[in-house]
Order: C-alpha cells, then structure tokens, then sequence
C-alpha cells in the first residue's frame, strides 16, 4: 500500500516538475485577488484597505491552495484517457493507494503553491515569526489535504475532461465564497454564517487565519476535527469509487456518463 | 491418476464466458497453454480477443468459467497473477512526456521495486533493448520502433515469466516488427511463456501454436504448419465478373470455393494443375487469378467464411477501457 502511493505521488509530482512554470503564473490570481481586489474592496470596507488585506491573505492562500489542489485532481479524469494508468491498472497495488496516492500528490502540489504565497505575507500587514510560519504550515497541509481530497472525490466520478471543470465550478466556487475567506463571519449575514457551518473550506481557511493571525471563528479543536472528519470521509469515498465495477479496468467511471 | 505430476500450464482457460449486458462477448472457451509456449490468438474484430486478453490480463473478469495463469485464478489472485505477468497493450501505455528511463523507474516503483532497483533494472532494460542513447528524452520524441521497444521494456520490467501482447506491433514497418519480434523470440528462449494477438499474419506464423478464435469460440487450435496443412492442397484465389455463376459453375465440376470477398477462394491439391483449364472453360470473365500456398488468412476464411480484417465483422468490438457507449 505504501509502496503503491509513493509510486503514484513520484508519478504524478515528476510531471508537475516538467510544469514547474506553473507555479509562476499560479501566483498571479492569489496576487491579484490579494492586491488588486483586497486593496480596492479593503477601501469600502469597514476594515479599512490595509486591514482587509491583513484579514484576507489567509483566505488567499486558502484559493490557491484550493484551485491547485483541484486542478490537481483533473489529472485524474486525463489519467483514465492515456494508456500509462492501463500499465499502472495492471499493477499490483490496491485501488485504494491510487486514492491516497492522487491525494497525496495534488496536496503536496497545492501545498508548494501555497508556501510560496507565504512571503508575501509582512507585505499586508501579516506579521511572520518562527512560531506562527510553522503554524500556519501545518494548517496549510492540513487545508491542502481536505483541499485534495475534495478533488479527487470529485473527479474520481467523472469521465469527460470537458465536463469536470465546470463541475468542479459549481461545487469549488460557491464552497470559497461561503467559507469566509474574503470577508468575517463573525459579521457576515445569518444565512452565511449558518452555510459557512457545513463548509469544510470554512474551517480550513479559518485554521490557517488562526494561526496566522491568532483570529479564529470556530473553536480551533473543532476545526481540526471537521477537517480531519472530512480528508477521512473523502478519502473513503474515492475508495470506493476506484473499487466499484466488476471490471478493474476502468477505475470506477461506471455511472456518471456524460452525452453529448 | 498420472504418475508423473504434469507442470502448471501456463493459461488455463476452462468454459470461459463473458457477456456485457446482451452481448456474449466469450461463449464458453476453453484454452491450454504450456509453459514456454509461444501462442499466438488469431481472429477478426469483434471475435473476442480483446476481451480473452483483457482477462487473461485482470483487466476484466469472467461472467462464468476460471481463467488461470500459471496456476493463479485471474480473479481471486489478482495480485499475484500481475506479479508474474508483463503486458504490452495495443494503445500506447508510456507516459510520453516522460523519459524513457523515468517511465521504467516508475513501472518498478509500481510494481514494489525499491528505488535503487528500480533504477538499476531500468538502466539494464534500457541497454539490453538497445534504448540507451534515447532513454533520457522525452517519449513523445522517440521512433515508433524505439516507443514499442520501450513498450517492452516496460513489461519486462518486473522480469515476467508470461507475457502478453496485444497486437504489439500495430502501425509499426517491417524492419521495426522484425526487430521486435526478433525480442520475444528471444524472450520465449530465456524460458518465458508469449501469449500473442496480432493482424499480421506472418508475424503469426513465429507461434508455437494459434487459437482461430471466432464469434466468442475458438474454431480451431494447432501448429501453424497444422493448420495450414488442414487445407488439403494449394489456394486458388479468383476475381469475376460475376463470382456467383463463376462459383455454381464450379460447385458442378465437383470444386468447393469459398467466398473470400472480394472474389472466390477455391482449394485443390494441385492447383497449378486445374487452373489453366478452369480459366479457359469459365463462363465468367476472369480478372484475376492466384495461385499461392495456403495461408493462416486462407485456413480462417475456410473455416469460417470469412476473413480475419473483418471489417464487415458481425460482432459489436467489445469496449475497451472507459469508453463504452
């Protein structure tokens, strides 16, 4: 089992590095939303602009690692297309090390996306020390794990590359805006704060502003159980997926067909 | 009871039937090959040799029957059957923007190699199928003889005592097969058992022994020379201008001719002898005419009325992979 999702992270992460450019032009988006739609948000904000951008760079963070990690996944819905994962299929090792194999990578992947976002941090006010770098790190695995996790339990299901993004969309997008991770919840409008309560990205965003920022919504122990809970849940349920079907050859896609 | 234990077969196939949804796909097969053995599976699309592959692979499982391969039940000892198996696929299965040496190190891992075995088993691989200089780029920008020699290498990887081989050498010239085929002969010699399917038929003819395998059934099984010897005599291959005259005329001066689209398959013992005469007397225009040794293509057609390109095949080519519709 081990052996197997060491051979499936060392497959997936020597194609990142043939992409590493990507984690250049990954940084504009973060930036983007962290400079340009912080600074001109910030400024009708009652926070004011400087403290706005200081209450969102975590929640910036949290996009990135959350839109890598799911982009992640989609290698998924290509592996099943390419005759490598026929060779891989033919392997001995359980379905199961596939599952955490491909969490495991498109965490790792979100997670180096994430960290190089991390020294842009005293540029908004976001203060590091020793203690709180390594805080916040192992928040961010954390959150790039639930990340990863809820992309392969998604992408597990489908088939179509075409139809997974905008898929992921109407699942990935709302998730980031209720989460809380561009505005307080402590003051947000009851029904989000209510919807923020069954978003796992909430709790993750919030970890990773605790410990940045020492500002938490939830109770932390709370947040690391959900957020546990949920990697485990996910996780079972890709499982599952890649298990199912009389025939192994497929990897689970049996039931989701798209048509065009 | 035998007195002298006879070695596990290297495939046991025993009433082996695989239907998908109406479809019967395999009806009840059965299928013995030895160790050692070079086997080549011969049939048109759509006859089931995909789908006898693909389990014989672990790829899909039997609907009724056992499929073992030296002596593991393809279904309940799965994992032990893909230890002892290498396999190379019709359709590209290397990651072709990795390099040559990447995607073998990757196939160890894959297979519980230790890195540092893995490496070293590659780097042997790679010299030993004369991949060295082209091992560090990418895939994508090798030969196709170097991608399938590369192929190769990859399911020799965990040093298989069974190979398999899905029409391998598809798409490939002629000196690129000769150069693989020339590997898997040398394969078969180190000891290792070759289970082949393959278009080509004189590629077909470096088999031990072939399966003719039509509609879901084998319909017949033997030496090349054997099979080919079942024919009775030479072919007479003819084109008309009207094969259904031409074909009653002969059916009444006591010849069989086979319909062998396009034209009529006639078989004698002497074909050089009767064919001036049958041209002369026809009452058909002639356009063509052939005389050649019986082919593996010719024993099919005579069996089944058919040929092996099969592209009128009566059979729905069963799904492969994920796409079925």
């Amino acid at each position: 089992m081990i052996r197997g999702i060491y051979a499936v992270v060392v497959l997936d992460l020597k194609r990142a590095w043939l992409d590493r450019a990507r984690l250049v032009t990954g940084l504009a988006q973060p930036l983007l939303y962290l400079f340009v739609l912080g600074a001109g948000l910030g400024s009708s904000s009652r926070m004011g602009g400087p403290g706005y951008q200081r209450f969102i760079f975590a929640g910036v963070v949290g996009l990135s690692l959350l839109f890598t990690a799911v982009f992640m996944a989609i290698s998924i819905v290509f592996d099943r297309q390419i005759g490598f994962f026929k060779a891989v299929l033919v392997a001995p090792i359980p379905r199961a090390a596939i599952a955490f194999g491909k969490i495991t990578s498109g965490a790792i992947q979100a997670f180096v996306q994430g960290v190089i976002l991390l020294p842009f941090a005293p540029l908004v006010g976001v203060p590091l020390s020793l203690g709180s770098i390594g805080l916040a790190l192992g928040a961010m695995a954390l959150a790039a794990m639930t990340f990863s996790a809820i992309g392969v339990a998604v992408a597990s299901r489908f088939t179509s590359t075409t139809v997974f993004p905008i898929v992921s969309n109407t699942i990935i997008l709302p998730m980031y805006f209720l989460s809380g991770a561009l505005y307080p919840l402590s003051t947000a409008r009851p029904w989000m704060r209510i919807a923020a309560h069954f978003d796992p990205v909430a709790y993750a965003v919030d970890l990773m502003r605790g410990a940045l920022l020492g500002e938490f919504f939830f109770p932390p122990a709370l947040s690391l159980g959900v957020v546990i809970a949920v990697i485990a849940v996910l996780a079972a349920s890709s499982v599952r997926v890649f298990n199912r079907g009389e025939d192994d050859s497929v990897l689970g896609a049996v039931s989701l067909r798209w048509r065009r | 009871m035998p007195a002298v234990a006879s070695p596990t077969p290297a495939i046991e196939v025993r009433e082996l039937v695989k239907r998908y949804g109406q479809v019967e796909a395999l009806k009840g097969l059965d299928l013995t090959v030895q160790p050692g053995e070079i086997f080549g599976l011969l049939g048109p699309n759509g006859a089931g040799k995909t789908t006898l592959f693909s389990i014989l692979a672990t790829l899909r499982s039997p609907t009724t029957g056992t499929a073992r391969v030296l002596g593991y039940d393809v279904t309940a000892d799965r994992d032990r059957v893909r230890r002892a198996m290498g396999i190379v696929f019709q359709e590209p299965a290397i990651e072709q923007r990795l390099t040559g040496r990447d995607n073998l190190l990757l196939m160890g891992l894959f297979f519980g190699l230790p890195q540092a075995k893995a490496r070293r088993r590659a780097t042997e691989l790679l010299d030993h199928l004369g991949l060295t200089e082209a091992a560090d780029r990418p895939a994508r920008t090798l030969s196709g003889g170097q991608r399938r020699k590369l192929e190769l290498a990859r399911a020799l990887v965990t040093d298989p005592s069974i190979l398999f081989l899905d029409e391998a050498t598809l798409g490939l010239d002629v000196d690129a097969r000769r150069v693989f085929w020339a590997e898997v002969r040398a394969m078969a010699a180190a000891g290792r058992t070759v289970f082949f399917t393959t278009h080509y038929m004189e590629e077909a003819e470096i088999a031990d022994r072939i399966a003719l395998i039509d509609t879901g059934r084998i319909v017949a099984l033997d030496t090349p020379r054997a099979l080919k010897a079942r024919i009775g005599g030479g072919v007479i291959r003819l084109q008309t201008d009207d094969d259904a005259q031409a074909r009653t005329w002969l059916a009444a001066r006591g010849f069989t001719a086979t319909d062998a689209s396009p034209g009529l398959m006639v078989v004698d013992p002497d074909p050089a002898a009767v064919l001036p005469d049958m041209l002369r007397h026809l009452p058909v225009k002639v356009r063509r005419a052939e005389v050649h040794e019986p082919s593996l293509e010719d024993v099919f057609l005579g069996l089944t009325g058919k040929g092996l390109a099969g592209e009128d095949g009566a059979a729905p080519a069963p799904a492969r992979g994920g796409g079925r519709p």
